[in-house]
């Protein structure tokens, strides 16, 4: 089955829409007493799940928004979970 | 010093049969074969902008209260103004007659000559959009006007349906300017089933005075 994400703003789209932006990381480590091998982790290393993981997309075709959502990987499926897909201040953007 | 001349993305093989200058655009008022409708007419010389703010419940740009959520608009006194997202409002003006000028605050990007714009209102405009996008534009929840943002003929669209009543139904599509010709082609080449043509601007002129 095609991938389809819910988009806070839109609803529920086709799966093309969208530009795939990571694993959520959680926040973006403290740079006091960050060492290049940490941050080098931070941002290259994933945890490659086979199964439910939280994860970015930006709504490239739409409204602009960069959300979360919750994924199976290992069936493709959007799952839902409350309190997510709410529009993150830090990362919501204009429409380009 | 010579004057600018201001040229649309859009071009129609039809016959132009009246036409003006308006702000060194040269805008069809009518072209010859118009026939009954539904009709495709060229409004990119029609004034945009795009408003951003991180609040925008402060803003009243023309006097307009912008719409609380992202998919909803509001059309008064000719100025059409399409939520976006939590930042983001676009204002089109729809209004002919009077001369719009970009606000003199922060937060507004004149896009009139960045994009396209084309109404697209008739009988079975609906039918021709179900052939060119899988946005639902006869979803009962939503009450006209309101906005979309997605793929439009695999083009990204902001597309503001403004009415959903039988043959006075009717969008406003825009997309960036590159895709002008080409989005022209597929929508008419679409509705060519539904006799759809291109017609000038005293057309939706006259169709949004009785909206």
């Amino acid at each position: 089955m095609a991938l389809t994400i819910t988009c806070p703003i839109c609803g529920k789209r086709n799966g093309y829409e969208f530009r795939f932006g990571g694993e959520e990381k959680g926040p973006r480590p403290d740079e006091k007493d960050l060492t290049p091998e940490k941050w080098c982790d931070y941002v290259h290393m994933n945890k490659c799940v086979a199964g439910v993981q939280e994860e970015w997309w930006f709504h490239k075709d739409g409204c602009g928004s960069w959300f979360k959502i919750h994924r199976d990987t290992t069936t493709n499926l959007e799952k839902e979970v409350k309190d997510e897909n709410k529009v993150q201040k830090a990362k919501s953007g204009g429409q380009k | 010093m010579k004057e600018i001349q201001r040229v649309s993305p859009v071009v129609f093989k039809s016959t132009p049969v009246k036409t003006e200058q308006r702000d060194n655009w040269e805008v069809v008022m009518e072209y010859s074969g118009e026939g009954e409708g539904p009709f495709l007419v060229d409004l990119s010389h029609r004034p945009r902008f795009d408003l951003q703010d991180a609040s925008l419940s402060a803003k009243k740009p023309f006097g307009i209260v912008i719409p609380e959520i992202p998919g909803n608009c509001v059309l008064e006194n000719g100025i059409l103004a399409n939520r976006m997202n939590r930042t983001q409002v676009s204002l089109f003006n729809l209004d002919g007659g009077g001369a719009v000028s970009m606000p003199d605050e922060s937060g507004y990007t004149d896009v009139t000559e960045s994009t396209v714009c084309v109404a697209l209102f008739g009988e079975n405009v609906f039918s021709i959009c179900e052939k060119l996008t899988a946005l639902d534009f006869m979803d009962s929840q939503r009450k006209a006007p309101f906005l979309f943002q997605g793929p439009f003929s695999h083009v990204p669209c902001q597309i503001v349906a403004l009415s959903k009543e039988g043959d006075a139904s009717g969008l406003v599509l825009t997309c960036s300017r590159g895709y002008g010709r080409d989005m022209i082609h597929s929508i008419l080449h679409a509705g060519e089933e539904f006799r759809l043509t291109p017609a000038g601007e005293s057309r939706f002129t006259n169709w949004i005075k009785n909206l």
